[in-house]
């Protein structure tokens, strides 16, 4: 009964105390970096408005901590090649959802005639621009919601 | 040979000195891998299923960035952030009870699955909080949906004009109710589990005390519980002010 | 080992029976705990046949109410509710799990030599999944029905819909994680449990059609399900993740679905094509010609399916850009698909065919399918589909892919196991007649519809007063139905007559090559008595000793009192 190389990996890499601790200290100071950007705006670089970089911003260090837990916590960096695969998979996969927002991008987003009207904000209603719908009350529009 | 016969869930081959082996695998370190592997690929079903979600939020919310801007001031990002820091806490509690596993130190292991539970009740009871002033102030999602931008505080209603669209709010807390929700039921899943695996512990059930993978797969689906929050909170709690 | 060794003296002697996986315990108690592949296929067995016969039902129902233009007994709304059922049961409790779950289960492991799956108590846990799952759907059904169709278009089914959707939902909800669990089984047994010596391109083509349906089952069903349960949400909860009226989109709710819902149809018929790549090899006696090319284009499939699903959406204000794009890739998909094809007929070519029942299902299977491939790509080109959409011809291709493709290589594989499952050989001449009914009956069903969908006739409506020139049409698949309906019973009685007077089949009835066929016939409850060594190259047909071992196998069916089995 010969262990396989994959399993003596498994028996023999015992990851010290220290390196968890270092990498909940190093989720922690990230959180916190997170919530300090959230709370003042982003000055414009070039194309890239505030907005979008604040989101960047947070979404990449989202991504970093996400990237430490299945690293270091689940162990991913000690794993065999089969299980870093499968690891692997399913992230990958997930971003090909984003395929969907393809047809969002070059589709003109038809609101129903019983939206709440735009002129009430006096700001854009979505990133294509759309054109402000009339005041129409939602309980005398043609549609009659199941209860 | 012959007991495999007659005894089909007996152990088909001589390894008697391995309790924890199932009789379907050859060797100790075989199983292990499946196991790990096995983990992964539900967590890989996991991914899909809340990255469904995922992409429902991003579609809604760059169609109403300022509406959902204005609908999540009603999240106290300190309360998120204090939940941020407990499931990381417990996530880090968990991969200590992991290497004390490894490392076959029972009693430890015990101690930090308690803390992790602890960790999970935690989070579950600040949730309650943040979810009961959703409900105080008519911000679930329905027919008694609340009317009134004003709820909002000051970036809802600006010089008499409503600065949100109620609907999109609506459909923000929607959003936030299924995705917070499910992570809840996660968690309550996760507080199962950790309680079974503690009670195997506790018992010196063999399944979980002569290898360490069973430990290690609770761990798994703990950190990935660890990891949708990791997104959750900033996708929800920290919305950056839109032009 | 030898991959094709038959003697008499692998048969047990009268009276002295062997224990295998079938009689070693006789309690309801032990088929209800076990945790045994072989076991568990047959309770899957059971219980997706059932499951079928109601679904064949609604089917029947339908046909018969479309005999006349005005309709027969049935009204709109009962009318609604019975097709919806039609598709619920026959997507979600039939296809998707019929094919992975019994044959599937009960191959997998014998085919690479392994004692069982990786994770039996896992494997039950499916099964009992499936049947909760099942009784939410039924309970449905029962008090209430739906009438949304099987693909539950929001906001209908979210918002107006006065039928039991939510609990159909869940029960379908229970049904997809019972094929996730599978799904994890099958891949993790791939991964880790084969044989010595059995490396992935020794793989028989049934297992690499396996793992390519669960690979998809696990990346696809979890979006599916996730997005089922939004609309349960909206219903029961009132969260508006799809309503109009609150600026959600109802067509995000179709993105969502047919994630899923177009790779599922690859989950419904990779099975089908690795049955029938077995069929082909074992009864050509020929290794299936460009092995490689068949199992990469498994894989190709299971990849591409799940970049097309925006041809179901042509006509739902999908972008136009985007219905360029999707129709491109969804004819990239007919590229792999034929390849299957030509290499089967590849195989054929200067094969030692031998005519036993299983191979008439597989070449009924060939041309049924290829038609049913085909009308896709007619379905998939954005200017015929706005023309097609949501008329009978859909109706036509779709079940010329599932019930052609699937139900035939099903009922092959049935046939062609079912010495291996019991332990006894059923009758092969009515079995060959059976085969030619089922391709008659299915062709007389599904034909007429291509015609009476190129004409207009819409599906879903349940009368056709308007255009009564589409009887005749409508008639002929009524009568095609009622035989394809005898062609579905019969099995259901020879095969269950061979349990009780059925010859005994030996551990390799029809001579074919494989692991599965070098246990003994039903296997042992390890399968294997010792692990096998495998040293051989998959479909390895001996040309030179072939004539001998044919004879051999077929004078001991003959010997069994088999008739119509000699050539």
């Amino acid at each position: 009964m010969a262990n396989s190389p994959a399993a003596a990996s498994h028996e023999h890499h015992i990851v010290p105390t220290s390196t968890y601790f270092g990498t909940l200290i190093a989720l922690i100071v990230l959180m916190v970096i997170t919530v300090a950007v959230a709370q003042f705006q982003i000055p414009d670089i070039g194309p890239l408005t505030g907005t979008v970089l604040n989101q960047l911003v947070a979404l990449i260090i989202a991504g970093i901590k996400a990237f430490l837990v299945v690293t270091i916590f689940m162990g991913v960096k000690w794993q065999t090649p089969l299980t870093k695969l499968w690891a692997v998979t399913g992230f990958v996969w997930f971003t090909l959802m984003f395929i969907i927002m393809g047809d969002y991008l070059t589709r003109k987003y038809e609101p129903l005639a019983s939206w709440r009207p735009n002129q009430e904000t006096a700001l854009p209603r979505t990133i294509h621009g759309g054109t402000p719908m009339p005041m129409v009350d939602p309980n005398e529009a043609n549609l009659h919601p199941r209860e | 040979m012959a007991g495999a016969h007659a005894e089909p869930l007996a152990h088909g081959h001589d390894h008697g000195h391995d309790e924890a082996l199932h009789h379907q695998f050859e060797d100790i370190g075989q199983q292990n891998e499946s196991y790990l592997v096995g983990m992964w690929t539900f967590l890989v079903t996991e991914v899909m299923f809340f990255g469904a979600l995922f992409f429902t939020y991003t579609l809604y919310r760059l169609n109403y960035q300022y509406d959902f801007w204005v609908a999540h001031e009603h999240l106290d990002w300190k309360l998120g952030a204090f939940n941020t820091t407990v499931l990381l806490f417990s996530s880090f509690t968990m991969v200590m009870a992991v290497q004390s596993a490894q490392l076959k130190k029972r009693s430890h292991v015990m101690r930090y699955l308690e803390i992790t539970v602890a960790c999970a009740f935690i989070f579950l009871g600040v949730k309650y909080v943040e979810y009961s002033s959703k409900f105080a102030d008519h911000l679930y999602p329905g027919i008694s949906f609340s009317t009134d931008p004003k709820v909002f505080g000051e970036h809802g209603f600006v010089n008499g004009v409503p600065m949100v669209n109620m609907n999109h709010a609506q459909l923000f807390y929607g959003l936030y109710f299924g995705m917070t929700g499910l992570h809840a039921v996660h968690i309550i899943v996760g507080i199962g589990v950790l309680t079974a695996l503690w009670r195997l512990w506790k018992n010196h059930a063999k399944s979980v005390t002569v290898d360490y993978v069973p430990t290690e797969l609770v761990g798994l689906y703990w950190h990935f519980v660890d990891l949708v929050w990791i997104f959750l909170f900033p996708l929800m709690y920290l919305m950056p002010t839109p032009h | 080992m030898s991959a094709t060794s038959i003697g008499t003296s692998e048969f047990p002697k009268q009276g002295q029976e062997e224990v295998n996986y079938l009689n070693y315990d006789h309690t309801l108690r032990s088929w209800l705990t076990t945790g045994d592949h072989k076991r568990i296929a047959i309770l899957y067995l059971i219980s997706t046949t059932f499951i079928f016969f109601l679904g064949s039902l609604a089917a029947g129902m339908i046909r018969f109410e479309l005999t006349s233009p005005a309709g027969v007994v049935l009204e709109s709304e009962t009318y609604n509710k019975v097709f919806s059922s039609h598709g619920v049961i026959m997507v979600f409790f039939f296809l998707v799990l019929a094919l992975p779950a019994t044959l599937g289960n009960f191959l997998l492991p014998l085919m690479i030599g392994a004692r069982d799956l990786a994770f039996p108590r896992l494997n039950l846990g499916s099964w009992y999944l499936y049947m909760v799952g099942a009784a939410l759907m039924l309970s449905g059904l029962i008090f209430g029905g739906i009438d949304t169709g099987w693909t539950f278009y929001t906001p209908y089914s979210s918002m107006y819909s006065n039928t039991q959707v939510s609990l159909v939902i869940i029960g379908i909800f229970f049904s997809g994680f019972s094929s996730i669990t599978t799904g994890i089984n099958f891949i993790v047994t791939t991964h880790k449990m084969r044989a010595p010596g059995m490396t992935w391109f020794r793989l028989p083509l049934f297992v690499w059609a396996l793992y390519a349906t669960s690979v998809i089952v696990i990346l696809g069903t979890p979006v599916i399900a996730i997005t089922l349960l939004l609309v349960v949400f909206e219903r029961l909860f009132h969260l508006p993740i799809f309503s109009p009226e609150l600026g959600g989109d109802p067509v995000l709710f179709q993105h969502l679905f047919w994630f899923y819902s177009h790779p599922a149809v690859y989950i419904m018929i990779l099975p089908a094509f690795g049955i029938e790549s077995e069929l082909i090899a074992n009864f050509a006696r020929k290794r299936i010609f460009g092995y490689h090319f068949v199992a990469f284009s498994t894989i190709a499939i299971a990849g591409l399916g799940f970049l097309v699903w925006g041809h179901h959406m042509f006509v739902s204000s999908q972008s136009m850009y985007e219905g360029l794009v999707f129709s491109l890739i969804s004819f990239l998909v007919a590229v792999p698909s034929a390849i299957k094809i030509f290499n089967w007929t590849a195989t054929l070519y200067k094969g030692n065919i031998r005519l036993q029942s299983p191979m008439i299902y597989a070449l009924g299977f060939i041309g049924l399918f290829t038609v049913g491939g085909l009308t896709g790509l007619f379905l998939g080109s954005v200017g015929t589909d706005v023309h097609l959409t949501a008329t009978y011809f859909v109706v036509a291709h779709f079940h010329y892919v599932m019930v052609g493709g699937t139900m035939m290589a099903f009922l092959g594989g049935l046939h062609y196991w079912w010495p291996k499952m019991t332990g006894r050989m059923f009758n092969d001449g009515i079995a060959k007649w059976n085969a030619v009914l089922v391709f008659v009956g299915f062709n007389l069903t599904f034909f007429p519809q291509f015609i009476v969908g190129w004409l207009g006739m819409p599906r879903r409506y349940h009368y056709y007063y308007f255009a009564p020139e589409f009887q005749p049409y409508n008639i002929m698949s009524s009568l095609g139905a009622s035989a394809l309906a005898l062609g579905f019973l019969l099995p259901a009685f020879y095969l269950t007559a061979s349990l009780f007077n059925g010859p005994k089949a030996g551990s390799n009835p029809w001579g074919a090559h494989g692991l599965e066929w070098e246990t003994s016939s039903p296997p042992p409850v390890t399968n294997f008595l010792e692990t096998p060594i495998v040293t051989d190259e998959v479909y390895d047909f001996d040309p030179v000793s072939e004539y001998e071992q044919l004879r051999a196998a077929q004078d001991l069916l003959d010997e069994g009192g088999n008739p119509g089995g000699s050539y």
